[in-house]
C-alpha cells in the first residue's frame, strides 16, 4: 500500500515539474520568426550587408523577426535537405542556380507564383533581367527571384606587374599573353596565377572559362551526350592543369586550394592573378587590411582563347515548402529583393544585382570595378541545367584533380570524365 | 495473504524501460527502416513500389568498388596504427613514472578533439606553403624540398590521412589496453622473472596473453568506428586527389547530398551496414561468450 502511495506521489511531482517547465518555456509574445539562411553570415563584407538588412527589416516590421540561420558554404545543400526531410527547413535559404531544379523536384521549394501574382504578375517580374529570371522557372512554376549575378573576371596585382616589368594598364588579353605574363610574374616564393583544385562548387566557375574558351563543352548541343572527347575540350582542360603541372605557375598543394585559399594567396602577395567575382574585392581587403585593394588590384576580362566567354556566380534565395509562415516569409523575401536592399548589397558587398534598376543605376555605372564585371554579362555561359549535373560536375572535378596531381595524364583523366558523364546520362 | 507480485511489481519495470525503448526505436530502428525502404524505392519515387535497381547499380559501380577497397585499406591500416601506438603508450604509461597522471591526460587529448577540427588541423599541418610539417622536416633533414605537397600527392595523400587518423584514434585502444595491463597480476611477472624471463619474454608470454581478449575487443570496436569515419576524411582530403581517398561514408554523403540520389545513397548505406555487421560478428560472439 505504501509503495502505491509513493508511486502516485512521485508521478504527481513529475507532473507538476513538467507543467512548470511548459509555462517557463512558453513564448513570451507572438513574434513570427523568419529564418534567413546563408553561408555569408560569417564572411566579411557580405555579413555587413546582411546585418544591415536584418536590422532595417526588423525595425520596420515589428510583428516579424528575421533571424540568422547559419550554414557553411559546402554544407548548404546537406543542411537544407536534412532540415527539409524533417519538415523544419530554414524559411529562406540561399543556393546557387545549379541546384534549384533538383531541390524543386524533391518538393522542397515553394512555388512563388501566387505571391508574384498578388504583386502584379508580369509587371512585377519585369523588374528583373529576363534571362536570369528564366533560371528560376521550372516545370511551369516559379521557384525564385534572381538575386545576384556576378560574371567572373581576372583580378591582378598591379604592384607585381610593375615589378615584373609589365604594364598594369595592359592586362593579358589572350591565353598566350596570360601564359607569358604568368611566367614573368613567377619568382621565388611567388606564383603568377592562383587556380582552384579543391573539390568545391567554386572550381567550375574558375575552370569553365578555359574549357569553354577553347571551344569545348560538357555536352553536345542537344544535351544528350558528353562532348568532353573533343580536341577543343582537351585543349581547354590541358591549358588549365598545365598551368600547374607543366609551367609551374601555381603554388604547390593545388588541390587543397579553394576559392578562399586562392583569394588569401592574392591578398598576401603569394600569387599575382586570379579569376574571381566582384565580392572578392571586399573579401581580399578583409583578408589583408594592410593593402588598399582598390589601389593595388585591377580587373580585366578573362583572357580570350578561341571564344570570348566567362562563367558567373549566380545565386538565388528560395522559400522552403515547409515554411510555417508563408506570408511573413514572402514579406521578408520581397523586401530582400527590393531596390533598396539590392542597392545596399551592392554598395556594401559589391554584389551585382539582377534588378534592372540597379544594373542601370548611376551608382553602378560610375563604379569602375563594377563596370568591368557588368561588361562581361553578355559573355556569361551556364553549366547544363540537368538533374545529372552534380554527377557530371563531380566527374570533372575528379578529372581535374587527377590531372593536376599526376594520377592520370590529362588525356586519360578527361577520357574518364567523358565516360563518367555518359554514364551519368544513362548511356 | 497474497504471495503473487503486485500490479506495479509486474508492470513498473517494463514501464521504466519503455521511454528508452521508444527512444531507441525512434533514433535507430525507424531511420534504419526508412533507409532500407528508400534504398528499395525507384529514384524520385514514393509509396510502396519497390525495386532492387539501386543494388544492381551498386554492384556494377566501379567507383563504389574502389571505395570499398579504399575503406578496407583505411580501416586495416588505421587499426594497425592504433594498436601499435596504443599498445606502446599503454605500456609506457603503465610504468610508475613521475607525472604519470599528467602524461595519461596528455595522451588522451587527441580523443577529445572532434573529427572535423582534427581534419582541419592536419590540413594546415600538411599545407605545403603555410604548414608546420615542412619547416620541421627542413630543420631536421638538410635539403628537404620547400613546398613539398602531402595531400596533393597521389602517393602520400592516403598515408597522410592514415597518419592523422592514427593520431586521432589511438587513445581508445590505449585506454582499453592500459586498463587490461593494470588487471594482469604482478605475481605473473615476478614468477616469470624468477624463471629467468627477460623483458621481451615477459611481454610475449605474460603481457600479450593477458591482453589478448582486450586487444580483440578493442580492435573490433575500433574497426566499427573506423569503418564509419567521415568528418576527418571529408575535412582533410574530401576524398581526393580524384577518388584516391574516398571512403564509403563520404561516398554516401556525396551521393545523397551532392548528387541528390537519395535512393542510391541509401542502398550504399545498407550495403555498408551489412558489411559492418559481418565484420562485427567476431566481437558480438566474443562478448556473448564473455557473458
Amino acid at each position: 500500500m505504501k509503495r502505491n502511495v509513493n508511486l502516485w506521489w512521485n508521478l504527481a511531482v513529475v507532473g507538476i515539474a513538467v507543467g512548470l517547465l511548459a509555462v517557463v518555456t512558453a513564448p513570451a509574445a507572438a513574434q513570427i520568426k523568419v529564418r534567413f539562411q546563408t553561408w555569408h553570415w560569417g564572411e566579411t563584407p557580405w555579413v555587413k550587408s546582411l546585418e544591415e538588412f536584418q536590422k532595417t527589416f526588423n525595425q520596420a516590421n515589428p510583428g516579424i523577426e528575421v533571424v540568422r540561420d547559419d550554414s557553411r558554404y559546402a554544407d548548404k545543400e546537406s543542411v537544407f535537405i536534412t532540415q527539409s526531410q524533417a519538415k523544419a527547413a530554414a524559411d529562406i535559404p540561399h543556393f546557387s542556380y545549379r541546384v534549384i531544379r533538383q531541390l524543386a523536384d524533391r518538393g522542397y521549394l515553394m512555388d512563388l507564383t501566387p505571391f508574384v501574382e498578388k504583386e502584379g504578375g508580369a509587371k512585377y517580374l519585369a523588374q528583373w533581367d529576363q534571362a536570369a529570371l528564366e533560371m528560376c522557372k521550372y516545370k511551369g512554376k516559379l521557384y525564385c527571384l534572381p538575386d545576384d549575378l556576378n560574371p567572373l573576371v581576372l583580378m591582378y596585382n598591379t604592384v607585381h606587374f610593375k615589378e615584373a616589368g609589365l604594364d598594369p594598364n595592359k592586362p593579358p588579353a589572350t591565353w598566350d599573353q596570360f601564359l607569358d605574363y604568368a611566367k614573368k610574374l613567377t619568382k621565388v616564393d611567388r606564383w603568377g596565377v592562383g587556380i582552384i583544385g579543391a573539390r568545391q562548387e567554386g572550381l567550375f566557375m574558375r575552370f569553365n572559362p578555359w574549357l569553354w574558351g577553347a571551344g569545348g563543352d560538357y555536352l553536345t548541343a542537344d544535351g544528350k551526350r558528353s562532348s568532353l572527347d573533343t580536341p577543343e575540350a582537351l585543349e581547354g582542360f590541358k591549358f588549365y592543369v598545365e598551368l600547374f603541372t607543366k609551367h609551374k605557375l601555381v603554388p604547390p598543394g593545388v588541390i587543397e586550394q579553394g576559392a578562399q585559399e586562392v583569394r588569401t594567396q592574392l591578398a598576401h602577395g603569394k600569387v599575382s592573378m586570379i579569376i574571381t567575382l566582384p565580392a572578392a574585392m571586399g573579401i581580399v581587403q578583409a583578408i589583408n587590411p594592410k593593402i588598399n585593394v582598390r589601389e593595388v588590384m585591377a580587373l580585366a576580362p578573362v583572357p580570350v582563347g578561341k571564344k570570348k566567354v566567362t562563367s558567373a556566380w549566380f545565386s538565388m534565395r528560395v522559400i522552403s515548402a515547409f515554411t510555417k509562415n508563408p506570408e511573413a516569409a514572402w514579406k521578408v523575401y520581397r523586401t530582400w529583393h527590393d531596390r533598396d536592399s539590392q542597392m545596399r548589397n551592392f554598395k556594401i558587398a559589391g554584389v551585382l544585382s539582377t534588378r534592372l534598376d540597379i544594373k542601370n543605376s548611376p551608382e553602378l555605372k560610375n563604379d569602375k570595378f563594377a563596370q568591368v564585371f557588368a561588361a562581361q554579362t553578355p559573355y556569361v555561359k551556364w553549366e547544363p541545367l540537368l538533374a545529372e549535373w552534380p554527377k557530371i560536375g563531380d566527374a570533372m572535378i575528379t578529372a581535374v584533380q587527377e590531372a593536376l596531381t599526376g594520377v592520370k595524364t590529362p588525356e586519360q583523366a578527361l577520357k574518364d570524365a567523358h565516360a563518367a558523364t555518359n554514364r551519368a546520362l544513362g548511356l | 495473504m497474497s504471495t503473487g507480485r503486485s500490479w506495479h511489481d509486474r508492470h513498473l519495470g517494463p514501464l521504466f524501460v519503455l521511454p528508452a525503448t521508444l527512444m531507441l526505436v525512434a533514433v535507430l530502428v525507424f531511420p534504419a527502416a526508412m533507409t532500407l525502404r528508400l534504398s528499395l524505392t525507384p529514384e524520385g519515387g514514393s509509396g510502396w513500389t519497390l525495386t532492387l535497381i539501386h543494388y544492381v547499380k551498386a554492384f556494377r559501380d566501379p567507383i563504389l568498388a574502389q571505395t570499398f577497397r579504399n575503406t578496407f585499406a583505411f580501416v586495416a591500416l588505421s587499426l594497425v596504427g592504433h594498436l601499435l601506438l596504443g599498445l606502446a603508450l599503454a605500456l609506457a604509461l603503465s610504468q610508475a613514472l613521475p607525472g604519470q597522471t599528467l602524461f595519461r591526460l596528455i595522451a588522451l587529448v587527441p580523443w577529445t578533439i572532434p573529427d572535423v577540427i582534427a581534419g582541419i588541423i592536419f590540413r594546415w599541418v600538411f599545407n605545403p606553403i603555410h604548414g608546420s610539417l615542412n619547416p620541421l622536416l627542413q630543420a631536421i633533414i638538410p635539403g628537404f624540398p620547400p613546398g613539398f605537397s602531402w595531400l596533393s600527392s597521389p602517393t602520400l595523400a592516403f598515408p597522410s590521412l592514415i597518419f592523422a587518423n592514427v593520431w586521432r584514434g589511438y587513445p581508445l585502444v590505449m585506454v582499453m589496453l592500459l586498463a587490461g595491463l593494470m588487471a594482469i597480476p604482478r605475481e605473473l611477472y615476478e614468477a616469470a622473472a624468477v624463471d629467468g624471463a627477460g623483458r621481451l619474454k615477459r611481454f610475449l608470454h605474460v603481457t600479450l596473453p593477458g591482453l589478448s581478449t582486450i586487444i580483440l575487443i578493442a580492435l573490433a570496436l575500433d574497426m566499427v568506428w573506423e569503418f564509419r569515419r567521415f568528418a576527418l576524411v571529408l575535412s582533410m582530403t574530401g576524398g581526393g586527389p580524384g577518388t584516391l581517398t574516398e571512403v564509403l561514408s563520404t561516398l554516401v554523403y556525396k551521393s545523397y547530398f551532392q548528387f541528390f540520389t537519395f535512393e542510391y545513397a541509401s542502398a550504399i548505406a545498407i550495403l555498408m551496414s551489412v558489411v559492418l555487421f559481418i565484420l562485427s560478428l567476431p566481437y558480438i560472439i566474443l562478448v556473448g561468450r564473455e557473458r
